[in-house]
Parts: C-alpha cells; sequence; structure tokens
C-alpha cells in the first residue's frame, strides 16, 4: 500500500470540485464558517490531498500554536489509517510530511510582504518551494487585509503556486451575504475567490456545500457532504 | 522540623536554561535566613550561588545537578530540589519530580515559554505536579509578563492567570500589586528584604480592578463558597480567594502567576506566601506505591507517621563527606540507628546518620517523618530504590527513564587513570541512570553512553577534576539500531561431528517486524518437533543475535521470532545445540527480511532574533533535518526540526558563527527513523572495514 490509499474521500473531489486543486491553473479558495465548526479540519484535509499527490504544502497559521497545527494533521492522519490499516503506515507519514511546513505568526507579527520575503528565502535556499499555500487565521475584518488579497494573483505568479486557501470566520449575527451567498466579512470581497465552501451546521448535522466554485466545475445546489462532528472527516452515506 | 504535615512542602524549581532558577533558589535562601549573603551566579565575587556546589557548575553558569535545600518560611518547612535546566541532565528534574508535591515554573520575561519550559511542563504533567508560575527578570528590556501569561496558557494549555500586576517594567519595575489583597508591594532594603505594603498608585488602579475582576471570574469555579459571595457582591476576603486559588491549583485545573526579578530583589517573598498558600503539602497528593505480595497491586501511601516505613532513594551523591543517598519518605517514621530494607536486593542496612541537606552543607537529625526529604550515609542502593522497615513488601512506581542515544569511547592515559576512571564510572553509573558505560569487546574499549554531547563532556570533565582521570575520548558516536523492514522465513539446521558426542539441532519459522516491542519469541511449536526443554534453548539464541546486527554491528529491535518447526537428536541435541541453530536460523531470516538501519532523530528547536532565519534553516537543511515549521513572534523566530543525532555534533558552534551567538538550540530525542541509502551504505562499508582489519 502506498500513499494514494490515504487520499479517502477528500472534501473537494467529493464535491466535484477536483479541478479546483490547482492542477487546471491558479485557484483560490475560502472555506468559511462560524466559529469552532471545522475550518481547520477541512483545510488540512485539502492540504493533505495535496501532498499526498506530491505538491508542496506551505502551512500559514496566524495566532496558533505550531504543535496544535501539526497535531491537526496527525489526528486526521491516525483517523484515516484507522480505515486503512496501512502496514507501513508511518513510513508513508514521513515520506508524505516532507512535503509540508508550518509557519505560525503571531496576528501582529503577520504580513504578506514578509510572508513573501520568508518563501522567498526557503525558495532560494533549495529548503522548500511551496506549490500551495494554506492560510488559517488570516483577518478578513481589516482593512489592509482587504487591500493585500488584491496582489494575490501577482503573489501567486511570482511564486509559482497552484493554490491557496484561506480559512474565514462568519457571525450568527451578521446576515450580509454576496449574491453567492458568500457570508461576511466576505461578501464584498468574494471576487477575491474561485472556490468558496462553506460548513453550515442543520438540524443535528455538520454540512459542507459549495457557494462558488470556477467556470471548470459547476455548483451543484442540492450537494452537500456530511462531516462527522468528532473527527471533521467526510461521513460515510 | 514540624510534625504537622500542613506545614510542609516539598517543592522542585525547574525551567529552561537560563531562567534565573539558582538566582532565585540563592534568593529564597537568603530571605529565608539560611544564607547570610547573596552570591550571584556569575557574581563578581567568584563565589557563586549556593545551590551551584559542583565547580564545573559555577564555572559554566548551569547548574548541573539538582541539589536538595530546605528553609523554612513562616513556620512552614520548604524543601527545595533545585533542577538542571538543560535538556540532556532531564532525568535529573524526572527524578526531583517523582519526589516533589508541587513545583514552581520559572519562565524568562523576555524569553517567554521556551522550548524546555515545554519538555519541563510535559514532564510535570506525567506525574501530575500541580505548579505555580514565576515570571522573571521582568527588569530586563522587552519584559513582558502579560504576554508571557498568553503563552502559557496557549503553549503549554494552562489555565494561567496573573495574581500580580507589576509596578513598572524594564528598569523602572519597583514592585507589584497584589491582587489578592489589592495592596501594593515594594522591597525595600539593600536586598529587597523589607517588604512594604502600600495603596496601589493611582495610575494603576483601574488595571489592577480589571485584572482582578477577570481573576475572580476564573477561580470562583473552584469554590462555591467565593461565587455565592461575589454573586451577592459582598466583601470578599483575600482567604476565600486563595482557597479557591488552591483549590484550583490542586485540582491542575488552574495555574496562578507571580511575577519579579530575582537577580534584582524583587517579589521573591510573596512568591515564597504562594508556596504556602498555593502548592500541596505531602497530605494533599496521592502517592501510589505497589504491593509486591499481591502481583504489584497499586495502593495510595498513607503519609502517616505511625504506618510501616515507605521510603524512595532518588538521588546518589558520593561527595566529600562519602555516599549519600536521598530520600523521601512517603509513609512511617525513621530514626537514626534504625534498621532498613532495601526492597530489590532484600539486604538489610543501619542507618548511621541521618541528615537534612542543604546544597553541600548538612545538618544531622535524629528521625525524619513522613513526607520529608534527607540524605542517609552509608547506604548502598541504586536510584530508584525502596526503602521500607521490613514490614511491608512494596515498591514505588518505577521512573521513566530514557535510553541513551550518544556513545563515545573513553581511553585512561595510563594504569593510575585507567584505577580512577573505573571508580568514576561506578559512581556515575549508580548516580545517574542515563549514563551508562560497557567495554567493547571487540576493540577492548570502555564506551560510555547518554542522552548528549553535553552529558557526556560533563562526565569526562569531572572524571579529570573530582578523579584525577587522565582520559582521551573518541569522536562520539551515535547509538544505531538496526531492524528488519519485512517478514522472512528461516529454516536452519545446525550440525558438527567431531567425534565424541555431536551437535545436532534444526530450528524452522519466520521473522516478522514489530513496533510495539524490541523483541517476541513466539513458540508455535506442535507435535515436539523441538522437545520443550529446548524452547528456551532458541529463545536465547535469537536474543543473542538481537545484540548485534549484521549490518553495522548495532543492536536489533523490532523483531518477533516465531518457530513453527525443527527437528532434534536423541542424542546429539543439547541446549548449546538449539542455541546455535537459532544463531543461524536469526542470520538466515535477517539476511531475507531487508535489515535496515536506523538513527535517533532528535527534535530541535532554535530560538533567535527572527534576521537570521533563514541562515538557521539553511544550517537544519544541510544537516539532513526536516524543517517542521517555525514560529515568529515579533522579532524572534523559533525554527523546529527533526534532525538526525550525527549530523548535530559541534552544531552549538556553527549556530553561535551563524547567528553572531544570539540563537540557541536545545534538542531532545524524538525517534529512531531508518537511514537513506547513502548513509546505510557508508556505514555498512566502515563496519566491514573495521571486522577485516
Amino acid at each position: 500500500m502506498g500513499k494514494e490509499d490515504l487520499v479517502s474521500n477528500n472534501p473537494l473531489r467529493a464535491l466535484g470540485l477536483e479541478k479546483e486543486d490547482g492542477s487546471d491553473g491558479r485557484r483560490v479558495g475560502l472555506v468559511m464558517s462560524r466559529a469552532g465548526l471545522g475550518k481547520t479540519a477541512i483545510l488540512v484535509q485539502i492540504a493533505m490531498d495535496s501532498m499526498l499527490r506530491d505538491n508542496k504544502v506551505l502551512h500559514v497559521t496566524i495566532d496558533e500554536d505550531l504543535d496544535k497545527t501539526r497535531s491537526w494533521y496527525e489526528d486526521i492522519l491516525d483517523l484515516i489509517n484507522q480505515e486503512k490499516k496501512m502496514a507501513n503506515f508511518q513510513q508513508v507519514v514521513d515520506e508524505v510530511m516532507t512535503n509540508r511546513m508550518i509557519m505560525t505568526f503571531k496576528e501582529n507579527s503577520f504580513d504578506t510582504a514578509k510572508l513573501g520575503e520568508r518563501m522567498d528565502d526557503l525558495a532560494q535556499q533549495g529548503i522548500f518551494k511551496a506549490d500551495c499555500l494554506v492560510v488559517d487565521g488570516y483577518d478578513f475584518t481589516d482593512a489592509d487585509s482587504i487591500a493585500a488579497l488584491d496582489g494575490l494573483k501577482a503573489f501567486m505568479d511570482k511564486n509559482e503556486l497552484k493554490m491557496i486557501w484561506f480559512s474565514a470566520v462568519s457571525h450568527r449575527d451578521d446576515d450580509r451575504v454576496s449574491v453567492n451567498c458568500v457570508p461576511a466579512p466576505c461578501h464584498e470581497i468574494d471576487d477575491a475567490f474561485d472556490t468558496v465552501l462553506l460548513i453550515s451546521p442543520e438540524d443535528k448535522d455538520i454540512k459542507l456545500k459549495t457557494l462558488k466554485c470556477s467556470e471548470a466545475c459547476s455548483v451543484d445546489a442540492e450537494k452537500a457532504l456530511l462531516l462527522d462532528p468528532a473527527t471533521m472527516l467526510i461521513k460515510k452515506a | 522540623m514540624s510534625v504537622d504535615l500542613s506545614n510542609v512542602r516539598n517543592i522542585g524549581i525547574s525551567a529552561h536554561i537560563d531562567s534565573g532558577k539558582t538566582t532565585l533558589t540563592e534568593r529564597i535562601l537568603f530571605y529565608t535566613d539560611r544564607i547570610h549573603a547573596i552570591h550571584d551566579v556569575r557574581g563578581k565575587d567568584g563565589v557563586g550561588a549556593k545551590m551551584d556546589s559542583m565547580e564545573l557548575e559555577r564555572e559554566r553558569g548551569i547548574t548541573i545537578q539538582s541539589a536538595a535545600t530546605y528553609c523554612n518560611w513562616k513556620g512552614i518547612d520548604i524543601n527545595i530540589i533545585d533542577t538542571p535546566g538543560h535538556v540532556d541532565f532531564t532525568v535529573e528534574v524526572e527524578r526531583a519530580l517523582r519526589v516533589l508535591d508541587g513545583a514552581v515554573l520559572i519562565l524568562c520575561s523576555v524569553g517567554g515559554v521556551q522550548s524546555q519550559s515545554i519538555t519541563v511542563n510535559r514532564q510535570m504533567d506525567r506525574y501530575n505536579v500541580p505548579r505555580i508560575s514565576f515570571i522573571n527578570k521582568c527588569d530586563r528590556t522587552g519584559a513582558n509578563p502579560e504576554r508571557v501569561t498568553d503563552q502559557l496558557q496557549e503553549k503549554l494549555g494552562l489555565n494561567a492567570h496573573m495574581m500580580q500586576l507589576p509596578i513598572g517594567l524594564e528598569n523602572d519595575l519597583e514592585g507589584v500589586v497584589d491582587l489578592v489583597t489589592m495592596k501594593a508591594l515594594y522591597f525595600d532594603g539593600n536586598s529587597g528584604e523589607v517588604v512594604r505594603e502600600d495603596e496601589i498608585p493611582e495610575d494603576l488602579r483601574d488595571q489592577a480592578n480589571e485584572k482582578r475582576e477577570e481573576l475572580l471570574d476564573v477561580v470562583s469555579m473552584f469554590s462555591e463558597e467565593l461565587m455565592e459571595v461575589i454573586l451577592e457582591e459582598g466583601d470578599i476576603e483575600p482567604q476565600l480567594v486563595r482557597d479557591a486559588v488552591r483549590a484550583g491549583t490542586l485540582s491542575l485545573e488552574f495555574s496562578p502567576v507571580f511575577i519579579g526579578s530575582a537577580y534584582k530583589n524583587k517579589a521573591v517573598q510573596p512568591l515564597l506566601d504562594a508556596v504556602e498558600y498555593y502548592l500541596p503539602c505531602p497530605t494533599d497528593v496521592e502517592n501510589i506505591g505497589l504491593d509486591l505480595d499481591k502481583n504489584e497491586k497499586e495502593f495510595p501511601v498513607t503519609n502517616n507517621a505511625d504506618d510501616s516505613l515507605i521510603m524512595l532513594a532518588f538521588k546518589l551523591e558520593d561527595g566529600r563527606y562519602g555516599q549519600l543517598t536521598y530520600v523521601r519518605t512517603y509513609q512511617g517514621t525513621l530514626k537514626k540507628g534504625d534498621f532498613i530494607i532495601n526492597v530489590r536486593t532484600g539486604k538489610k542496612v543501619k542507618v548511621g546518620r541521618l541528615v537534612r541537606m542543604h546544597s553541600d552543607e548538612m545538618l544531622e537529625i535524629d528521625s525524619c517523618g513522613a513526607g520529608d526529604i534527607v540524605a542517609l550515609f552509608g547506604v548502598d542502593c541504586a536510584s530508584g530504590d525502596t526503602f521500607t522497615d521490613g514490614t511491608i513488601t512494596c515498591s514505588m512506581s518505577s521512573m521513566f527513564i530514557p535510553e541513551p542515544v550518544i556513545s563515545l569511547a573513553v581511553i585512561p592515559s595510563d594504569n593510575k587513570a585507567q584505577i580512577n576512571m573505573s571508580k568514576a564510572l561506578n559512581r556515575f553509573t549508580k548516580e545517574d541512570p542515563t549514563f551508562k558505560t560497557f567495554v567493547d569487546h571487540e576493540t577492548g574499549e570502555t564506551i560510555i553512553s547518554g542522552m548528549g554531547e553535553l552529558h557526556l563532556e560533563v562526565y569526562i570533565e569531572r572524571m579529570k577534576r573530582e578523579y584525577g582521570a587522565e582520559v582521551e575520548v573518541g569522536a562520539p558516536q551515535v547509538a544505531y539500531r538496526e531492524t528488519i523492514s519485512q517478514r522472512a522465513e528461516f529454516n536452519y539446521i545446525h550440525k558438527k561431528q567431531t567425534g565424541g558426542s555431536g551437535q545436532f539441532g534444526r530450528v524452522a519459522g519466520y521473522m516478522e517486524p514489530i513496533t510495539e516491542e524490541e523483541y517476541e519469541f513466539v513458540d508455535k511449536i506442535v507435535g515436539g518437533s523441538i522437545p520443550r526443554e529446548f524452547i528456551s534453548s532458541c529463545d536465547k539464541g535469537f536474543k543473542k543475535s538481537m545484540a548485534k546486527g549484521t549490518l553495522c554491528g548495532s543492536p536489533v529491535t523490532g523483531v518477533r521470532c516465531v518457530i513453527n518447526d525443527g527437528a532434534f537428536h536423541a542424542v546429539d541435541s543439547s541446549d548449546v545445540a538449539f542455541q546455535l541453530a537459532s544463531v543461524g536460523a536469526f542470520k538466515e531470516g535477517y539476511m531475507k527480511a531487508k535489515p535496515v538501519i536506523m538513527e535517533p532523530i532528535m527534535k530541535v528547536a532554535v530560538e533567535g532574533p527572527s534576521e537570521f532565519q533563514g541562515s538557521v534553516m539553511g544550517s537544519i537543511n544541510q544537516r539532513r533535518g526536516m524543517i517542521i515549521g517555525t514560529t515568529e513572534e515579533g522579532s524572534y523566530t523559533v525554527v523546529e526540526a527533526e534532525v538526525p543525532l550525527s549530523e548535530m555534533f559541534g552544531y552549538s558552534t556553527t549556530l553561535r558563527s551563524l547567528t553572531q551567538g544570539k540563537a540557541e538550540f536545545t534538542m531532545e530525542f524524538a525517534s529512531f527513523k531508518t537511514v537513506p541509502k547513502s548513509v546505510s551504505e557508508e556505514l555498512v562499508k566502515k563496519y566491514q572495514d573495521e571486522k577485516n582489519k
């Protein structure tokens, strides 16, 4: 068994959004939900899918602990392995983890220019050249951070990034939405994203659905994935 | 010494290197009248701090061995173990935590929660040690105790809250505001010995009220009485708050944070008060013993002075007073002249002298009771041994001891050095279970092994200084391991006919990799193809083979050997014949099972200014390291990586020159991982060359 066996029920593939993974041109994605519903878990699953297909993923976390971010990956891999029971699991994990690097910033230490500098440095020294970027905790309420999104495509071109995925927190008491139903605070900037996924609680379930995608795919308003609230992995039908 | 155990505190002081543990201990001893002058760790007076009693410790300015001391603060007897900050000496920290009831975690107000703080905190979690934190060095430029408290919450997951507010910071540090009594505390006199209570400065009043509210909100969860008073908006007595904080601390659900500067003599006395108020006395903690008469059934020790004696030896020293054994008494009373029994060896020994240690000085005492930490003379034992009065057969839980990861050869310069070296090694191995020594039978060299370069360096220095043993030292060697990567079958016949009775044995079965254990032997013989009396011979043969792999001569781990067939001869089969057959079978199976070499991988954390981040990462990358990630906070960055130990030799020098001495690193063993093919080939070649010499 190899690492391809760990690519299991990935959210993008399960939603029919496999072309949104950067293999069909640069893509910018966003996962939204209210606090505590599992944005990081979805980001990690998207990152892991990319890593398992030999892409280098730089996971940027703002205001979160490095060990905590790392344990997300370990927990999700363990869960997948509980199902797959691979004999050479550790060997596969060791191999896959060489495709990941985590950078954590305190909120006041983070800006995109600094991130660019760090990425340049890593690439120039031949240490790590990211293909994909995952940014967890970006502040979409801050005017400067929003303005920085204008340069996103140029940033991706410069760094030859296939995709960037962000997470954003929506609030129960803010019902503003864009035409694509993208909630605040991202309702006025949904043009910046090719793909937007929303995690929402419905009755006793937690669902993941597509709000927006690029022309290469299509939004199926009826299609929603059920997430296991304990693991945040996709529930088997 | 008071008999009332509620007036006893056994505490440890643990922290990251250079956080000021020893300086703080020095101040504690001064304020409790145990010493009459303060000497700093690297002080100009050349005396050195009291607790750094080893010459080498004073020179290097770090604590290597933990020293035990005792003091009395406002009627409370406090036994203090000052523990080392360097990760190589972790076993000292672990041992101290095993016998202590509570701990003070010291943090630097600038460096905050550093890698070793995380290690120490994890160790405290392992032994369920209630802890309070002291954010030291608040006089330093960049001091930010609030940020450090946030880190305690985020990085260590502690429910940590400040019990005080600083009055000024950095050069302007004047004192602290006590959020329980809502008074300002200043420390007057030449050495801060006069504590002056005053009103809270006007400009801090609002902030103090706000912080107190936050504190009460959190600690009221641990006291219904306090909650009621808050809800009824009544007057809140300080004692009520203290009781709530104590309850939270003892249940490990709350961790109070104190601030100050030991070096500037600020706010050490309130910390001593906190030790009394919030850390447990021996009866607050449940210690578990193992009843050896009942198949090691766990039982709680009673802490009762009238019950059978139970003591744990947690530290041995062979100083100028002879062999000294530090013990913690869990129950019963020990008097001078009593006979005690070492449960492991069954030996009965008489306690000639009983002393209370104060670093390298001592006070003779006549008896000690439950909860005490004292030292005995002339008691031969190993660290971790349990002593009783003979009326009970039990052992205190064993301590977690990590395996050594690095070794080097030591060659004595002459015969005298050889004798002295033997004496030294004999003592060191008794004192420190992570330090091991053996003679390599092929080279005849004495090999010492331990937890890191510094660990071994210190012992070599001690050999020279304390025992006058001049030794030459070989290059450090990494403790490699071999293992198999797939299942393989074996079927081997050992047959020897040399006149007289011969040797015959056939052993068949398979071997397969396992991760849970180092070695497992499974007997699946049916029908007596190998007679019962020779099954253990097969086990012995396999075990013997595990000691040395064929790739690079390192020990083999992670192998399950299963025998399912064989043959014997009525006359020629013997224990030796089946042992040799198993050795042959192992060899046969081993080469088919695709053996690999594994090397120790260290978890490395490099902390330094962000401007050097690129060069630090480059240096790790060059050392086959895998960078896990970076944490950037202000102008400071921590790079975390996993790096093979073999690549870390001399890294401190490299790091120093790369970062103008502004970065530091710590490392600890993480796991064994398979070496890359090129390294493996090199190791195999080297081993073959040595064998063919």
